[in-house]
Formats: C-alpha cells, structure tokens, sequence
C-alpha cells in the first residue's frame, strides 16, 4: 500500500515529478556519459602502455631507481633462465601472452651521411621484433588502435630500427624518411665547405662496424655510439626503417628502438649479452597482482637479485591521468547531486505543502509519524530512481549514437587521431554507483519535507487549507 | 446492565484549552467536564467559535488540553505516548470530516479500506469487510471511483464507511452535513443513525444541523467555551 500510495501521490502531479525526474535523469546522463569516457580514455591509455610495455617488467635489482642512467651496469645475468622459469611456471603459464627480453641504452646517435654531421643524445631500446608485434595485439577492453602489422623491426636485417620523429629532424633525415610536418634543418656549410670530420678513432669503429656486416639496404643509416658494460666506447650502425613517433616531445626526440641484438652488442660487444628487463604482458590487466606476487615469490625463492614493476610504476603519467579523471568525475558527481538535491528538495516540499490537510487526516484516522515521513521518503526515492533509469537508458542511446557516429580525437598519450568512442558504463561502480547515488540524494532530500509533514501538529494541518 | 454498557465512553474531567495568538490567549474550552453513554447519537451544539471543534478534537485524541483529563473507553489517553495514541485512535475513533477529506489518489474502496491497513488485517478479511460497508452506505457500484468522479453526498458516505468499517467505539463528526444541500444532509443524518443503530458505535458530532439535533440521544451546549 505505501508503494501504491506513494506511486499515485507521484503522479497526482504529473508536470512538476516528469520535470524533477528529468533533473535527476540529466544527472544519471551526466554522470553516466562522464564516467563512460573516462573509462574509455583509462582503457586507451591502458592499452597503449600495455602494448608497447607490457603489464610487468623484471628488472635487476635497484634497476628502476639507478638504471636508466648505465643500463648496462644492470643486466640481468643468465636472462634466458629466468625467462624459462617464468614460462614454466603452472600460474604465470596461463596468465602470460608475450614473454619478451628488452635492452634499454643510452648513448649518441649520429648522422655524418651526405655532407651532414648533426648527432644527439638518444634513449634506445633493444626489443625482439615478433613479440612487439604480438604485444601490439593486445586489445582486452577493445580501446585500441586497430591493428597494423608493421614489420620495421621484424626483418632479418638485424640493424634495422625506427627512430622518433624528433630524432629523425634533428638528425636531419626528415626527407629521406619521406616523414610529413618534418622540417629539414637549414643548410649551413662548414667552414671550408664541408663537414667536419668524425674523430679519427670513432671512425675507424664506425668504419670497422660498417665493413662487418653484408648489405645494409638502401636507407638512411645513422651511427649509434655508447660505452660498453666494461666502460669502451662503442659504435654501430642502424638502418633507419621508419619513424614512430611518441607522444611525449622529450621522448620522441630521444627515442631509438632497435633489435635486441644490436643492442647488446652495442652494450655488451663480444661479452654476455644480457637484458636490462624482462617484460610480461598478460592476457589479462586483472591478473597483474597475482602475477606480481607470484614473480616476487619465484624471486625470493630463488635468491635471485631482480625486481618486478607493473606499467603503472613505470608510467606515472598514467596513474596521474586516472587521478586527474577521477577527481573530476567526482566533482561533476556532486554537482549532479547537489542539483537533484535541490530539485528534489523543491519538489517535496510543494507536495507536504498541497497535501498538509490530507496529513492531518491520515494521522488522525491512526497513521504513525514515522509512517508519515516513509511516505514522503518513498516517494522521493521513486522519483530519484525513475529519474536515474531514465538517464541510465539515455545514457546507452547517447553512448551507442556517439560510438556510430564516426567522430574522431587524438587522446592523451596518442600521436594520431582515432575514432571517438565511449565505453559501456557497465562497470558496477559506475552503474550502480551512479543511480544508488542519485536515487540516495533523491531520498535524503525528501527528508526535510518529510520531516516538517511528520512532525506537524493534527489539529493544524485539518485546518490547513 | 453489564459494566461495559455502562461505562462512559468519553469522560471529560476539569478540561481547559487555550489557543495563543502571538501575545493573547484566547480561551477555547473552559474547565468542562462530562461524560457520554455509549451507544448514543450524541450533539455537540453551539454556536460559530463557541469551542465545539477544540472539544471535539480532545475527545478524539488529536488535541490535548492544557490541564484536566480525558478518558476514551476508560484508557486515560492523556498519559499514552505519540506512537500509542496514534493505534489507539486507529483501533477505536472514526473520524468524518465537514470536507470529507477523502484521500484523492484512492478510489472510494481504497479509501474504505486504508483504516483496515492500519490495523494489519488480512487482505482477504479487508476485502469483506470493504464490501460490506461500501454496501451498507449505497456505494457498492461506485467502489472504483475515486473521490473526484463522486457527489458530495457520496464522498460523505464514504467517509462513514471509512469511519466504521473497523468498527471503532466511538466514531466523531465535526459538522458532517455542512456541506451539503439539504436533501442530502437529510440522507447523511438517516445513514448515520442507521449505521449507529446497526454497529452500535458511539457517533458524537458537532453541529448547527436542527436535522441532527432531533435525532440526538444525548447533547450539550457550548458556548464561550463553558457548558450551558
């Protein structure tokens, strides 16, 4: 009965309930359509990391914190072991998609083709081109590019590699490399009219390397130089593929990428060639704590001196992006509900104030106060959850017309447009969060209301007109 | 004679009742005290202002005086708590108003029906009884109506059958006919004492209606506030 009471007492006046649950509904739309993107731009984002780096990466120990400054100092001995361990593993087993070695470096890359001798400073990573590939297949919440096979680093030439953009202007190859928006640099002859020659020692390496190998193709080439683990200088050659351009400035004009091979023996010559990481991409982003505790425990069990860091350690940017969402999302949330608050709050009141005598006449025939006040609190949840219902299935429209209606955007951490898309809001925290909450501010606004119609006294609400 | 029949329904003892507007006081009902048989057609009379209404609401337990006491089917409702007196007027008082005041979103059954919610009575028992009575004032055709689609006189009739289909002891009316034409106000009074005579309820009223004081079994006169 109080449901039905409530339920006709909704629609005793039809306008002012349609207008307060289109409130809350455009609040649920809101919310809803917010949370869908943002979930949309973590998936992207996810994705992206995920396949250029997989969910966990095996370092030496004290490799994430120093590192990166002399990778070569932190090698992870007998690599090759670790990894069939990993592989060999009942849980990991299942969990894993790729298992792949990557050798991170730092030196100076080099140009002295064609009259030019511009060099920079350069990030390389050594990576096994197939897994990439494999890796670049991952797509669990279907936020990623479509797929493009993409074979720069996958050919047996072992000296082919992409550049970043950046690397490729400063390097002055933006025209050989056919790169679009890439402007050559002015040319600007030597004193004497040409290039200054490449210290003698240097050249005879450079020279010695390039003489070593059989055919290098017929594109660019730059000289990549770095020391060896023991400290000597060392020099290879790398022919330039392509560019693949990063997202962020200071990494696209630092970034190498180069087989694995090359790599070592650019680090570690004719000496063990080792990795710096051992990187996992799961099946699963799920899985990532299982799979870390399960790497932590094999590591300790077997004394061995490395350490696991999942994609979000290594991409603070990420976790920032996800905060920074977050925290709008939750500001655009009470926003919503401060408004459905107040339109609710309204609402309620208009309806104690037109149906005071009939107050006055219920509680006189017996009806408790507290019956009273579950009247009114029912209808405002009523009308929260219509409202909410509605925005959650206006929300579905939007989100289905939006995702066919062809719209394109370049997201954070991407360097190409894509289409624009949003998630399914199906998540449970967001869903069910969303209209709990609505449905909850509805209901907690009808208590002042509610309240005043409880406490008011018999005799003055019969006379009530 | 049992004790029961004897027992007055409604014993007034010494009661007062002051209304405050802003800084005056102004003395509603004065130091009255009386009883009322059970079973009776009972009248409160007296003119506009003259306390009728303010007595009425003691009687019925939706008011208290500001000192004297008042006794419903011998229970000292003065001393009960807000929760307690609210089962107690739903087990015992009926109530019909001068505007009906019918619940509007409830067709006439509903509307006969709701005391019988109050009181936790079986569905299938409520639905026997809702008919019985709908029957008993003429409505039993107009069951799904609701209160706008009905006449005066029938919005009153279900307003009696509202009052008494839980059988109350005593069932008050605050100017029942006053809002009717006079035919109809003929029809409400014979209905009522119909329905008295039939369930034996105790109806007491307030009333300027000559039609109801005729068919009074017991009356008082107020005026000022005080018995005359």
């Amino acid at each position: 009965m109080l449901f039905r009471l409530a339920l006709r007492n909704i629609s005793r006046n039809r306008r002012r309930s349609v207008m307060t649950a289109s409130l809350v509904a455009m609040g649920a739309l809101a919310m809803l359509l917010f949370g869908a993107f943002t979930t949309y731009i973590f998936a992207g984002i996810e994705t992206g990391l995920v396949q250029r780096g997989g969910h966990l990466t095996v370092y030496r120990q004290g490799y994430f914190l120093f590192g990166p400054g002399n990778p070569a100092a932190y090698g992870i001995d007998d690599h090759l072991a670790v990894m069939r361990d990993i592989q060999n593993d009942p849980v990991l087993r299942e969990m894993i998609n790729v298992i792949t070695p990557t050798q991170a470096l730092v030196g100076i890359a080099g140009n002295f083709s064609g009259g030019t001798s511009a060099s920079k400073t350069f990030f390389g990573t050594g990576l096994v081109g197939a897994d990439l590939e494999r890796m670049r297949q991952w797509n669990e919440h279907g936020a990623g590019r479509p797929y493009v096979p993409d074979d720069r680093l996958s050919d047996p030439n072992a000296s082919r590699g992409v550049i970043g953009r950046g690397v490729a202007r400063m390097l002055g190859l933006c025209g050989d490399l056919h790169v679009p928006n890439c402007p050559s640099p002015e040319a600007k002859p030597a004193a004497g009219g040409a290039a200054p020659p490449l210290d003698p020692a240097l050249a005879d390496l450079a020279h010695d390397e390039q003489g070593g190998r059989p055919d290098v193709g017929s594109g660019p080439q730059i000289q990549l130089l770095s020391a060896t683990a023991d400290g000597a200088p060392n020099i290879v050659s790398l022919d330039v593929a392509g560019v693949d351009t990063q997202s962020v400035k200071e990494l696209d004009d630092n970034y190498v990428a180069m087989p694995l091979l090359l790599a070592q023996q650019l680090v570690y010559g004719r000496g063990e060639h080792k990795v710096t990481g051992i990187v996992l991409q799961l099946h699963h982003t799920r899985d990532v704590p299982v799979a870390r505790a399960r790497l932590l425990a094999m590591i300790a069990e077997r004394h061995l001196p490395l350490e696991v860091r999942d994609f979000r350690e290594l991409n603070p940017f990420f976790v920032q992006v996800v905060g920074l969402f977050s925290l709008i999302f939750v500001f655009l949330s009470l926003i919503m509900v401060m408004i459905v608050l107040f339109a609710v709050v309204n609402t309620m009141t208009m309806n104690v104030l037109e149906r005071t005598a009939e107050i006055g006449t219920v509680r006189a025939m017996g009806v408790r106060r507290a019956s009273i006040r579950r009247l009114f609190l029912t209808e405002g949840a009523i009308l929260g959850a219509l409202g909410a219902s509605l925005g959650v299935a206006l929300a579905f429209i939007a989100i289905a017309v939006i995702n066919h209606s062809g719209m394109q955007w370049t997201p954070p951490g991407n360097t190409d447009a894509i289409p624009f898309q949003l998630a399914w809001p199906t998540r449970p925290a967001l869903l069910l969060g969303s209209w709990l909450g609505l449905v909850l501010a509805a209901t907690l606004a009808t208590l002042p209301p509610a309240n005043r119609a409880a406490k008011s006294r018999i005799v003055d609400a019969l006379r009530h007109v | 004679m049992s004790e029961q029949a004897t027992t007055p329904v409604v014993r007034l003892d010494h009661i007062s009742r002051v209304y405050h507007a802003g800084s005056i006081a102004v003395p509603a009902v004065r130091d009255i005290s009386l009883e009322i048989r059970p079973r009776v057609f009972c009248v409160i009379v007296g003119p506009s202002g003259s306390g009728k209404t303010t007595l009425l609401n003691m009687i019925g337990c939706i008011d208290v005086p500001d000192s004297g006491g008042v006794e419903v089917q011998g229970e000292d409702v003065l001393r009960l708590s807000d929760n307690a007196l609210a089962d107690f007027r739903a087990r015992n008082i009926g109530y019909v108003f001068q505007s009906f005041n019918l619940i509007p979103v409830l067709s006439a059954f509903e509307n006969v029906e709701y005391p019988l919610l109050l009181l936790n009575v079986p569905a299938a028992e409520r639905r026997r009884r809702t008919l019985a009575m709908l029957e008993a004032v003429g409505l039993e055709t107009q069951a799904r109506q609701r209160p706008n689609e009905l006449s005066g006189g029938q919005k009153q009739r279900v307003a009696i059958a509202r009052a008494l289909v839980k059988e109350p002891a005593l069932v008050l009316a605050d100017e029942p006919t006053a809002n009717l034409d006079s035919a109809t106000g003929t029809a409400i009074t014979n209905l009522m004492r119909r329905m008295q005579e039939t369930f034996h309820t105790s109806f007491i009223f307030s009333t300027h209606d000559p039609r109801l004081m005729a068919e009074a079994d017991q009356t008082f006169s107020i005026r000022d506030g005080i018995l005359v």
